[in-house]
């Protein structure tokens, strides 16, 4: 880091670093017709970006493939992608490519979402530059980015993505895409910040891409002189499932379950205390520890987990965290005051209660980001509580907990109002205008529709019907797998923002 | 994935470091060798110069040489990760020989050079010596295409010998034979930067050839004119874009010249000094009336003036092509209308003004000039006792050891295996099954043969899986020797890395099958290497239009890349500079016998399959940027195999709606020969209502099961493109979602 920081001061005057001896190397002629890379330093407010010349672009994936051997990427890993958008009628039919590295964003997404603080955007370059050293291979930042930019790398169990090069702009040497375009679609330029603020609209939007409001890209795009009115994504129609991420699945509805059980056992405690709750405790309190403490596993380097508490000023990830390891303490000291009957217990509960209903609300807003539209929505928070409120209060009834009728009448409630919000929830992203939740809908009702009436009536069925006839046991079983199964399809439904893609590319999963 | 890796220690951290390299600057560690190794592409034809990096024997990188005069140091994306197919898990490693449950066994290289020649021999002793066939390639160093030559056509005495060329640009090559008395591209790619109006004629650069892109890209003041049935990738680069029906190219430049004629917009005086048959052309061009060419070609008439004017106004044309032009029954006509067109304006010969075919492979060009299948090394003719007398002379044979015409080309090696009249079969770095049109023909010819060799560097293809004796060859990046590109332009290929485990290069196949035939010392006196073949190569070339005896490995090391012809004269006035661009026909002075470029009235036919009730749609074929040829290099890239995985199919949205179709659908393909299963459906206005395209590279998904057994009668080029077929939904939609 401290090399890459240091050279970057001799960006200010690019060329002189040239002269150096260089013999296979002659002088690049195309750079000095035109210059593909600034010969002028950069002065305060200004930083670098990307400009694409989208006219210019024939998809030839020169700079895709040379990203790949410039940083020694698998295939699987793409940190510069080219995509395709077509419209028109035969012969005035409009094929438009766009090659698209990191857009640099003035508000970067990836960098307020990642929990670890491996995102820094460097304040002499407006690089945004990911530390592998910090990630722990979480990968929400591949959620939060709205181009689905950062790209995990199985073999290293970390994230990566294009830093433009900067080692190599600062030996005075453009990227590598941009050396290796044919078409010179692609140069670096200096773009004043506040002036961007002002007038990106203009030029950082292009057909295929998402709108550059949600994180202000800085990447120029020169549209060719006619845009036709229905140019679409070449990859339009194909949409597939997103990674189901099992252990979050697990671990989302266990810890859901856990602090609504938890907090339900508090409520009933307030009433009177008896053996089956000081057990509903620890069964809750247990289901929630062992939930959390699985979690790491999703993580590509988990040893490394503790790091992820360390944003917490801007990542929803780094709450949740702390908020969930500060509910497990407060639970566990409820749990052995309730046992040894210590004075004060209730306090404890009330406060155990709070801070597992935050981390619950934490939680939900991980998911709500605009580089998931199918995710950003208050739905996903009622949908997470829900969870909870139907589960909890069920499983205490089918501990054989007092009050059970209460506690049924309160599951079949929330029940009935976690299938009216699936229900809105599932018709909103069939009327959205979004293409991304538009795509949501058709995975739920086309490939995933079988499942979708499934993960439905299982919550009907046991979580209203079975309890009502006198089965909360197994009603209990059928709404847990119900739920696992909703946020199974919670997870695969969404379709992440993204550019425009080929038509017919092997995609790796995000 | 080990214990430390799955807790999280990142064990891979060294592979993603980064360096200095002192050549290429800033990069992956990995990537930054022991040293560079500088070559010329071994893909196509366009030649770009490049460096191998290596490191510890192993090829780590490429990176483009920015000295290289063809590409100034850019690179395709199959160029930029070519390193990785040298180490391929799919590479021929040992001689194998089919045993006799027909299982490959492998054995040593004396035995496996022992059987083929035994077996050549006998079939040949049986059934006469040109019950023998070879069929070789556009891929080897013309070193090895020269010695090739003289062991076929001399030692193994066959001249059933023809190369996968013929697939290829063999059209442009008849094509310039009848128009200017020889072969050889008259352009330069430097043409590209110096033209005012550019024509690319089912020529698609973009996918097929990007590095010209670049060269048309630093072109400030041109003009593009795309004729193309298909709104390829290309097509959205040009400022004209001709959306002609498929294969009405001949009545357009026909239309073209007849309106460049009305206009006055020809060169007559240029026509006077250096042509003949233009009375006989202006006639037949009289019914090439723009209404009449709008009705063939589905242009309008305003379209046609326009492109007309736009010609024959410019200061300094160019007319490229490729296979859209030559892979057709009507190519070698076709080159000759295009031709017509730059000789009645006098466009040839000067900076910008060429007819100029892009040719395939990287070294198409060296087989043309040396290869001695179409006509003797150095473009002599076969016919001629003039050019028979002087090639024996130079090479101390009797004259009458010279063939007297050429042997069967490329489609009647085939038919006369069909036939049962060639026997044995060794092919050279190509791959037919994949390749061959109407490939079920093919097959047949193949299952009828004695015995099949087949000599490639990869293993197993399917055309090795169908020989009796595999030979394992040298690649790419593993031989030393020359490339001769697009534009003459004759570049180094060195070897960097040694071949895997026994694979030895083509030249040394060679030689040792000579010293088996007992003619080593006969046709290559003293040679050990391939600049020995280079050295007497340039001798036999002295005085011919491809002249390369000014040539020397030492300059070309120090060049990189030097256009024929370059006579000895030229070596010295160069004086150590780089030469400068050559054209040929400068001086209005023509190969011919009378010294005059021949125009030719060649008229627009029909093509031979036209679509039908059952068969409604008309199938065209091609490339995409991510692949080469039958992919079996390609295809070991990962990601080159990520971008661009299987075949597809392109269909216009109207006849998707009307045939109830959606977007990644499988469909079958079914032509009067075959049909393919389960490819899969891109819905898109590429694509004209009636038309559907299809990328030739997949063996698994092959469109030559569909194409035609059609051959151009001048070139014997198939006609790939045009078949008519019908589209029908081969079941549930594909993987999709």
């Amino acid at each position: 880091m401290e090399t890459n920081l240091a050279a970057q001061q001799h960006v200010a005057n690019p060329f002189t670093i040239l002269g150096s001896t260089a013999p296979l190397r002659a002088p690049r002629e195309s750079a000095e017709r035109s210059p593909l890379i600034p010969n002028i330093p950069l002065e305060d407010g200004q930083q670098y970006r990307f400009h694409f010349d989208m006219s210019k672009c024939v998809g030839c994936k020169c700079c895709e493939v040379a990203c790949a051997e410039q940083n020694n990427n698998p295939a699987d890993v793409s940190w510069r992608r080219v995509g395709e958008v077509e419209g028109g009628v035969f012969p005035q039919t409009q094929r438009m490519h766009l090659s698209m590295g990191c857009n640099h964003c003035l508000d970067p997404s990836c960098m307020t979402g990642c929990p670890t603080m491996a995102y820094s955007k460097d304040p002499r370059t407006g690089i945004v530059q990911h530390n592998a050293d910090a990630c722990i291979g979480c990968e929400y930042c591949i959620w939060n980015c709205p181009y689905s930019v950062p790209t995990f790398n199985r073999e290293r169990g970390v994230v990566g993505k294009c830093d433009m090069c900067h080692g190599r702009l600062a030996e005075g040497d453009a990227p590598a895409c941009v050396d290796a375009c044919p078409s010179e679609a692609l140069s670096i330029e200096i773009v004043d910040v506040d002036k961007w603020r002002q007038e990106y609209r203009d030029e950082a939007n292009a057909p295929g891409l998402p709108s550059a409001d949600d994180t202000i890209s800085t990447t120029r795009i020169t549209l060719p002189a006619e845009l036709p009115l229905d140019a679409e994504k070449a990859d339009f129609h194909r949409i597939r499932p997103s990674k189901p991420h099992y252990s979050l699945v697990l671990m989302t509805v266990l810890t859901q379950l856990s602090v609504a059980g938890f907090v339900t056992t508090w409520i009933l405690a307030f009433f009177g205390g008896s053996e089956v709750l000081e057990a509903a405790a620890l069964v809750m309190l247990g289901l929630g520890v062992a939930s959390f403490a699985a979690s790491p596993l999703h993580l590509g380097r988990p040893a490394f987990a503790p790091l992820a508490i360390r944003n917490l000023k801007t990542s929803w990830l780094s709450r949740e965290i702390l908020g969930l390891s500060a509910f497990g303490a407060t639970a566990s000291a409820y749990a052995v005051m309730l046992l040894l009957g210590t004075p004060g217990v209730e306090l404890m509960g009330s406060a155990a209660s709070a801070v597992g209903a935050v981390s619950m609300y934490a939680t939900s807003r991980i998911y709500m980001v605009p580089g998931r539209p199918a995710w950003n929505s208050p739905l996903t928070i009622a949908d997470f509580f829900l969870t909870g409120v139907t589960l909890g209060p069920l499983l205490l009834a089918a501990l054989g907990a007092q009050h059970g009728r209460s506690l049924l009448v309160a599951a079949a409630g929330a029940a009935v109002a976690h299938l009216l919000v699936e229900t809105w929830r599932f018709l909103s992203l069939v009327r959205s205008e979004e293409s991304e939740r538009q795509a949501t809908a058709r995975l739920l009702s086309g490939p995933l529709a079988r499942l979708f009436l499934l993960r439905l009536g299982l919550l009907a069925v046991g979580a209203v019907v079975l309890p009502a006839l006198g089965f909360a046991a197994v009603g209990f079983g059928l709404a847990v797998a119900g739920a696992l199964l909703g946020r199974y399809l919670f997870f695969v439904s969404v379709v992440p923002k993204n550019m425009a893609m080929p038509f017919f590319e092997r995609s790796v999963m995000a | 994935m080990n214990i430390k890796r799955l807790l999280g220690f990142d064990t891979r951290r060294q592979a993603y470091a980064y360096g200095h390299d002192p050549d290429y600057g800033y990069t992956s560690t990995a990537k930054i060798p022991e040293r560079w190794v500088p070559t010329t592409c071994g893909y196509c034809s366009v030649g770009c110069g490049m460096h191998i990096g290596v490191s510890d024997g192993k090829a780590v990188a490429v990176r483009g040489n920015a000295d290289h005069p063809v590409n100034l140091g850019k690179l395709c994306p199959k160029g930029l990760a070519e390193h990785d197919i040298i180490a391929a898990a799919s590479r021929a490693r040992y001689p194998l020989l089919k045993g006799k449950k027909g299982r490959f066994e492998r054995i040593g290289w004396d035995q496996a050079i022992e059987t083929a020649v035994r077996e050549f021999r006998r079939v040949q002793s049986e059934h006469g010596p040109r019950a023998l066939g070879v069929v070789s390639t556009g891929q080897l160093v013309t070193e090895e295409f020269y010695a090739l030559g003289k062991l076929v056509q001399l030692g193994l005495g066959t001249n059933n010998y023809d190369g996968n060329t013929t697939l290829c640009m063999a059209s442009a090559v008849s094509g310039y034979k009848r128009s200017f008395g020889s072969d050889g591209p008259p352009g330069a790619y430097d043409d590209f930067e110096q033209a005012d109006v550019v024509f690319l004629i089912g020529a698609n650069i973009a996918d097929n050839h990007p590095i010209l892109c670049y060269r048309l890209e630093r072109n400030p003041d041109k003009t593009v004119v795309v004729v193309d049935p298909r709104v390829s990738k290309t097509a959205r680069m040009a400022d004209l874009y001709l959306p002609l029906k498929p294969r009405s190219d001949i009545a357009l430049l026909n239309g073209m010249a007849h309106i460049l004629v009305r206009t006055g917009l020809i060169d007559r005086d240029y026509i006077e000094a250096h042509t003949s048959g233009f009375r006989e052309l202006e006639q037949h061009l009289d019914k090439y009336t723009p209404e009449r060419v709008a009705a063939v070609t589905g242009l309008s008439e305003e379209q046609i003036y326009r492109a007309a004017l736009l010609y024959g106004r410019a200061k300094a044309p160019m007319l490229a092509w490729t296979m859209g032009v030559n892979h057709s029954t009507k190519g070698t006509e076709t080159v000759n209308a295009i031709n017509n067109l730059a000789v009645l304006t006098g466009n040839l010969g000067k900076p910008g003004a060429s007819p100029f075919s892009i040719t395939g492979q990287c070294n198409a060009m060296g087989t043309r000039e040396t290869g001695f299948t179409a006509s003797m090394p150095g473009y002599r003719k076969f016919e001629s006792d003039g050019d028979r007398q002087e090639l024996a002379r130079m090479w101390n044979i009797d004259p009458d050891a010279l063939p007297r015409s050429r042997g069967h080309a490329y489609p009647d090696i085939v038919e006369a295996c069909v036939k049962g009249e060639i026997k044995a079969l060794w092919i050279i770095a190509t791959n037919p099954l994949v390749s061959f049109p109407n490939v079920a023909v093919l097959r047949q010819g193949f299952e009828n043969l004695d015995f099949l060799v087949v000599q490639d560097g990869f293993h197993p293809t399917p055309t090795t899986e169908i020989a009796d004796l595999v030979l394992p060859a040298a690649i790419w990046g593993e031989k030393d020797g020359t490339y001769t590109n697009s534009e003459r332009r004759v570049s180094k290929v060195n070897k960097a890395v040694e071949p895997p485990e026994e694979a030895r290069s083509d030249f040394d196949i060679f030689m040792a099958i000579a010293e088996k035939l007992g003619v080593r010392q006969a046709l290559y006196p003293g040679w050990t290497r391939p600049e020995d073949a280079f050295e007497e190569w340039r001798r036999v070339s002295k005085g011919r239009l491809c002249d390369y005896s000014g040539l020397s490995y030492e300059l070309l090391d120090r060049h990189h890349a030097v256009q024929w012809p370059f006579t000895e004269a030229d070596a010295s006035s160069a004086n150590g500079c780089r030469p400068e661009t050559t054209r040929l026909y400068a001086d209005g002075e023509f190969e011919t016998e009378d010294g005059r470029a021949e125009l030719f009235a060649v008229e627009w036919e029909p093509y031979p399959e036209q679509p039908s009730n059952a068969f409604p749609f008309v199938f065209n074929t091609g490339r995409t940027v991510e692949h080469w040829h039958t992919r079996t290099k390609t295809k070991e890239v990962k990601i080159l195999e990520r971008m661009s995985p299987s075949a597809w199919l392109e269909m216009n949205p109207r006849d998707a709606k009307r045939l109830g179709l959606r977007p990644h659908d499988l469909v079958t393909v079914v032509s009067p020969r075959s049909r393919i299963d389960h490819l899969e459906l891109r819905i898109t206005e590429i694509v004209a209502p009636g038309q559907v395209f299809m990328p030739f590279h997949y063996e698994e998904k092959n469109s030559n099961r569909l194409t035609q057994s059609a051959f151009d009668p001048y070139s014997r080029e198939p006609n790939y493109k045009q078949a008519a077929v019908r589209v029908e939904k081969s079941g549930p939609r594909s993987t999709a979602y």
